[in-house]
């Protein structure tokens, strides 16, 4: 577990207890930017194949390779507004073509993810991770199981029958990030004016993550921080 | 001993207080090479348990023990069409040397049609746990009897009579016969999980249906790279997926399985064809947190009448086993197997005062044990497992053995 995670957990918890009313937020909401860029991620793609298996009698189907270039972009430590609102939505990681989309999922800690299975074999949703460690037993096609995450952290979610299979999802203890497009554009939104810490996560980078200082001005507008991963 | 104790605290110190291990460190996807067109993958295990150097009920044909074994695999696969590949297995064990496990080429003649065609050193069509990638598919640590068990015959050396046969009763370790060679050496199993056969296969894949068949050179007992008795080996499946999660499977082989050498001694004798047949079903059914799995083998060699009291029958054994495993939580299972294996009865003269008895001994086994997840492919497992045999030097048995597997 990265430092990082740990301070991002501390720091929300003491800036949870001092942040102001709902007011306070509204006022500065009014004042602030947004910090956008492009992650720009130079790493071969995955390949479609699954797992070599010599006790295959044939071809396996191929599967949808994880998008290697997605990023999450997110402030370290948040500002105070971060903690002003707290949402509990829903997301989804579907399984399909024996692979989990999305590969990457961003989300805010209270968050329920549903799993459907959208394939004509049994999938084993499975985590280890210190996050969130849970397993959802074999269940087939058009089922769906849901797991709630609470706790700040990076899960890895696995299948049990198919080792090809793999995703993370990031927990943020702050509505403070974004994940990458297609073309590895992020946009954080909200952002109150004063100088930030912007990082990257990418699971190809193993340590510190790629950081940079950005300032949002007092009068708010749009600030540039673009970052490359090789 | 000591080691075991060794890793059964590695366990337990993990299980109570976790620790670096259990963060997902280590890497768990293939090796690639030239943008996935050659990938790597690989497989280390350590199983430690006691020494068997009486009862050897775990011995394999290679003359290990399945209960304590260090096994490191390589699997490379090179793809230069989307329907053609080449794929091999190098496999050493015990720090001895390294034996192709599997090397063949895969062909999808046709894109549209689901019907794949694999020549070389091959995957056996027979029966599902040979097929099986030991790391992840095998819940415990031993293998099943009729996967591995050493039964007292040889391709390359028979009994005269039927006396020579209950002799061996229980000694499948090293069983020795005056036809054929004379040098005492290990017999075969039912089916062999440990060496695979080479020849050709094709394989159709349906939704609800599989369909292979293959033509090898050896036997499901004795698997061989070159034919050395100008035999064929003619071996299918057929499994039925009815809904998902549950695979109802027949295998049907037969070969001719005596050593060409030894049946060109035989005189009048080596006209005839000594075949090995057998038949299988296999089951598996699997939900939420539980899978069971479940073979029946019956197999039968044909050996010459040669001296009396004559072997007037094929000589017919039959293994079966179920197993389950069942995920407590996200990090720990259990999981148990329960196995047989017994042979038809012959009648001899000198042993056993002329009544009719096995021809070797019937086996009993269970085997339960349990593990943990450090990683999602780093796994500790731990048995028990339990011998009972009709014969031989050592009746009963019960080993401990505990095992660190890790692959990528």
């Amino acid at each position: 577990m990265p430092t990082a995670w740990v301070t991002l957990v501390l720091v929300a918890f003491v800036l949870a207890g001092s942040a102001g009313g709902v007011n306070a937020a509204r006022d500065r909401m009014a004042l602030s930017g947004a910090i956008r860029g492009r992650v720009d991620v130079r790493v071969a793609q995955a390949s479609a194949d699954r797992r070599p298996d010599v006790g295959a009698l044939g071809i396996s189907p191929s599967h949808i390779p994880p998008d290697r270039r997605r990023s999450v972009v997110y402030l370290d430590p948040a500002p105070r507004a971060a903690f002003d609102t707290r949402e509990e939505p829903r997301k989804r990681m579907d399984q399909r073509n024996e692979s989990f989309v999305p590969h990457l999922l961003a989300i805010v800690a209270g968050t329920t993810v549903d799993f459907p299975n959208n394939d004509e074999t049994y999938h084993n949703v499975f985590s280890l991770s210190r996050a969130k460690s849970f397993d959802l037993g074999r269940y087939a096609a058009g089922k769906s199981r849901p797991v709630r995450f609470d706790r700040p952290g990076i899960v890895r979610v696995f299948c049990d029958i198919h080792s090809h299979m793999s995703a993370f999802i990031l927990v943020f203890a702050h509505r403070y990030f974004a994940e990458t497009d297609d073309d590895g554009r992020y946009r954080l939104d909200n952002v109150p004016p004063g100088t930030y810490t912007v990082a990257v996560w990418n699971e190809t980078v193993h340590g510190d993550p790629p950081k940079r200082a950005v300032t949002v001005p007092d009068g708010g507008g749009d600030v540039d921080a673009d970052f490359t991963i090789r | 001993m000591r080691l075991f104790r060794l890793v059964l605290s590695l366990a337990v110190s993990l299980a109570g207080g976790g620790g670096a291990l259990f963060a997902q460190a280590l890497p768990s996807g293939p090796v690639e090479l030239g943008d996935g067109v050659v990938r790597v993958t690989g497989a280390v295990s350590v199983a430690v348990g006691e020494h068997d150097e009486r009862a050897f009920f775990n011995y394999t044909d290679y003359e290990h023990n399945a209960l304590r074994i260090f096994r490191v695999s390589l699997t490379g696969t090179w793809r230069p069409t989307s329907r053609l590949s080449f794929l091999t297995e190098l496999r050493s064990e015990d720090v001895q040397r390294v034996r192709p496990y599997a090397l063949y080429v895969r062909v999808r003649p046709w894109k549209s049609i689901p019907l794949d065609i694999q020549a070389g050193r091959i995957p056996p069509v027979f029966g599902v746990f040979a097929r099986r990638s030991y790391g992840t598919d095998n819940p415990l640590i031993g293998y099943p009897l009729a996967y591995q068990y050493l039964t007292s015959l040889r391709p390359n050396a028979i009994p005269a009579t039927a006396d020579d046969l209950l002799f061996m009763r229980g000694r499948g370790w090293q069983a020795s016969y005056p036809v054929g060679s004379t040098t005492p050496a290990p017999g075969v199993p039912l089916v062999s999980a440990y060496r695979w056969d080479t020849g050709v296969e094709a394989h159709l894949a349906t939704r609800y249906l599989d369909v292979s068949a293959a033509l090898t050179a050896g036997t499901l007992s004795n698997p061989r790279v070159r034919d050395d008795n100008d035999g064929r080996h003619y071996s299918g499946r057929v499994a039925w997926k009815p809904v998902v999660g549950l695979i109802l499977g027949v295998s049907a082989a037969s070969g001719e399985w005596l050593n060409g050498d030894l049946k060109n001694s035989l005189g009048s004798y080596a006209s005839k064809d000594y075949r090995q047949q057998a038949l299988g079903l296999d089951f598996e059914y699997s939900r939420d947190y539980w899978i069971v799995r479940s073979e029946l083998i019956a197999s039968q060699w044909n050996i010459p009448q040669l001296s009396p009291p004559l072997i007037t029958e094929p000589l017919r054994a039959t293994s079966g086993f179920i197993e389950t495993r069942y995920r407590i939580t996200p990090r720990w299972f259990g999981a148990a197997r329960l196995d047989g294996l017994t042979f038809s009865e012959i009648r001899g003269q000198r042993r056993f005062g002329g009544a009719l008895k096995t021809w070797d001994a019937p086996v009993s086994r269970v085997e339960a044990g349990g593990g943990i997840y450090l990683q999602r492919n780093l796994t500790l497992r731990a048995v028990v497992q339990r011998n009972w045999r009709d014969g031989g030097r050592v009746h009963k048995r019960t080993f401990v053995s505990g095992e660190l597997a890790y692959w990528f």
